[in-house]
């Protein structure tokens, strides 16, 4: 797929406002013909794009700009059980071909998401909660009170979370504290059970071996590289917590290498993320074993990509003769 | 302004994302530039102060991830011509590699624009005495805030910049029924010094001010309206990826506790919600 292809996506001049009922049931967009549904470990999604938690916000946000019908599903904002306010500014920063983030888990919490947050999307929309905690416990119980309510399809476990107890690790970033989390929020739910991975690791093999070891339906990779960048004028850090999350087009290549990874490393389908800006990054992510995909960064600078790139899936499978767009996964000829 | 959580949009109020074309784009004056862009089909208005994110540089066939994201820009004015709404404009200042790409960018080519973002100014009461203090780039949000108040309320507008070629719009504020003070840092227009101390000069408890600039100037006039028990709003200025209140990058922090979102609680805060210690 050449830059030359990008061209043959119509691109809408304006935004359509939506979130009223239109009776728009569930057809995956894109060419007919192409079935565009795939599995996400229990989870039926009518075409392989969400978008990644903390790039989306509640969902509503993005009403204006696109119907959330027509992507497969959104990972909403990270919750904790209590709301939080998130870290002092500056909390982000642009960077070469990406951005760096702390914005330290401001979220409204459970309660306020299932109260308030939820019941303003509408109908038809897959929810994917995240949950995001500093003791395995709390995780465990955001994941109890996040099962039953309608709407909510599956739970991500962000482990990039730094873990108190251990000094700050992520516990994404040890197998054994991973295990403990897979273990706890596994027993805590019947939902289909995704775990958000930290790139931060020698090995994202071993990690996803044991996820599956504990029970996860899916694996989500990457969440952002740590990383930090210098103000020289200031001297100081860009970012007032010093560290930062790195996302947008910078990581892609690793994320896609971390992907193809993992899905040798196990038999668990994989929610690819990382820099995915177009249909083409993301059918990189499939062709290398993805299953479907997250968009993130690039919703802030095009508010209508995740449809886009569902559209542009569809139409590369039409293209190339796949009926269903689940063929693609893993499809990479390998030399 | 209280907690982290924005309101929404104003009620009904469309945002449009559109990739529109631009009919000029050229030397305002020292290096700024005046922008003037097609109004997109579905344009919903705007109300002063509200702002744009724009792409740096314009959009073509192929796709650029460097520099990545878009940038705020207050919308400066609708402008007229023969009677028509001719374009949107934005006036902006060369000072890194996007607004540089953008600078580049010629008529005819075109840019992403998501707008019209956040909340503008309160319009001041009428008969109210209006004091409008723009400093820098930040002149450019008061235009339309002093054109479409200046026929209702007793407009006073007060710009400062480092010199006379940093003045932006100046010549269309000249032409508005509103008074009209200068300031400049090496006095080549208008008195030499700060705008906040033409403030000074001016302000009374009865006064309104409304005021955009950078943080140095905002909390001098913060001070200002507090010592002179004025009230006062401030437009204010931060990095952010988005503009519509998903990123979380734009956080400011209140004097309630908490913080606000610049795009969606803003960019217009009440000049006593904001912890003007707490800013970067």
């Amino acid at each position: 797929m050449k830059e030359g292809g990008k061209a043959a996506q119509p691109l809408r001049s304006e935004a359509q406002p939506s979130g009223e009922r239109g009776g728009r049931a569930s057809p995956g967009p894109g060419p007919a013909g192409i079935d565009t549904r795939v599995d996400l470990g229990g989870i039926a999604l009518r075409n392989p794009v969400l978008t990644a938690s903390g790039t989306f916000g509640y969902g509503t946000e993005f009403a204006p700009f696109l119907d959330l019908r027509r992507i497969g599903g959104f990972v909403a904002k990270s919750l904790t059980l209590e709301p939080r306010q998130g870290n002092p500014p500056p909390r982000i920063v642009e960077t070469p071909a990406g951005m760096l983030n702390a914005i330290g888990l401001e979220n409204v919490g459970v309660d306020a998401f299932l109260a308030e947050k939820l019941p303003a999307l509408p109908e038809g929309v897959a929810v994917v909660a995240s949950v995001f905690e500093t003791e395995i416990d709390r995780y465990a119980e955001a994941c109890k009170r996040l099962t039953g309510p309608p709407r909510v399809v599956g739970i991500e476990v962000n482990a990039s979370c730094p873990h108190v107890k251990s000094g700050g690790i992520e516990f994404g970033q040890r197998a054994e504290l991973l295990a403990r989390l897979v273990r706890a929020t596994r027993g805590a739910t019947s939902l289909p059970l995704l775990v958000k991975l930290s790139p931060n690791v020698t090995d994202i093999a071993e990690m996803a071996r044991v996820c599956e070891a504990e029970g996860a339906d899916a694996l989500s990779l990457v969440n952002t590289l740590q990383a930090l960048d210098v103000d020289v004028e200031t001297r100081r850090p860009a970012l007032r917590n010093v560290l930062g999350g790195l996302s947008g087009p910078a990581i892609r290549p690793v994320a896609l290498r971390m992907v193809f990874q993992a899905s040798r490393a196990v038999r668990l389908p994989i929610c690819g993320i990382g820099g995915i800006a177009s249909a083409e990054d993301a059918i990189k992510f499939l062709l290398c074993g993805a299953t479907a995909i997250q968009v993130g960064t690039a919703n802030y600078l095009n508010p209508m990509a995740a449809v886009e790139i569902a559209e542009g899936i569809a139409e590369y499978a039409a293209r190339h003769g796949f009926a269903r767009v689940a063929d693609l996964v893993g499809a990479l000829e390998l030399p | 302004m209280s907690g982290g959580v924005a309101p929404e949009q104003p009620d009904g109020a469309r945002v449009l994302r559109a990739d529109v074309e631009i009919l000029a784009n050229g030397v305002e004056g020292g290096a700024n530039r005046r922008l003037a862009l097609r109004l997109p089909a579905g344009w919903p208005g705007f109300a002063p102060g509200q702002f744009l994110m724009l792409s740096p540089g314009a959009v073509g066939a192929a796709r650029r991830d460097d520099p990545l994201l878009p940038r705020p820009m207050a919308i400066y004015r609708v402008g007229e011509a023969g009677g028509q709404a001719s374009g949107l404009e934005v006036l902006y200042r060369v000072t890194g590699r996007g607004t540089a790409l953008l600078s580049d960018a010629r008529a005819g080519e075109r840019v992403r624009i998501v707008g019209p973002l956040g909340h503008g100014f309160p319009p001041p009461d009428p008969g109210a005495e209006a004091l409008l203090v723009g400093g820098g780039t930040g002149i450019a949000s008061l235009f339309e805030l002093a054109r479409r108040s200046a026929p209702r309320a007793r407009v006073r507008v007060l710009l400062g910049a480092r010199t006379a070629s940093d003045l932006m719009g100046r010549g269309d504020f000249e032409r508005l029924d509103a008074g009209l003070d200068v300031a400049t840092e090496d006095g080549s227009a208008g008195r030499r010094g700060l705008v906040t101390e033409l403030l000074e000069r001016s302000l009374h408890a009865e006064a309104v001010v409304y005021a955009c600039g950078p943080t140095p100037m905002l909390r001098r006039v913060a001070a200002l309206a507090h010592a002179a028990r004025a009230r006062a709003f401030v437009s204010l200025e931060n990095t952010m990826a988005c503009g519509f209140g998903v990123c979380l990058g734009c956080a400011v922090p209140c004097a309630a506790g908490g913080y606000a979102l610049v795009c969606r609680a803003g960019p217009v805060f009440a000049v006593d919600a904001v912890a003007w210690e707490g800013l970067p």
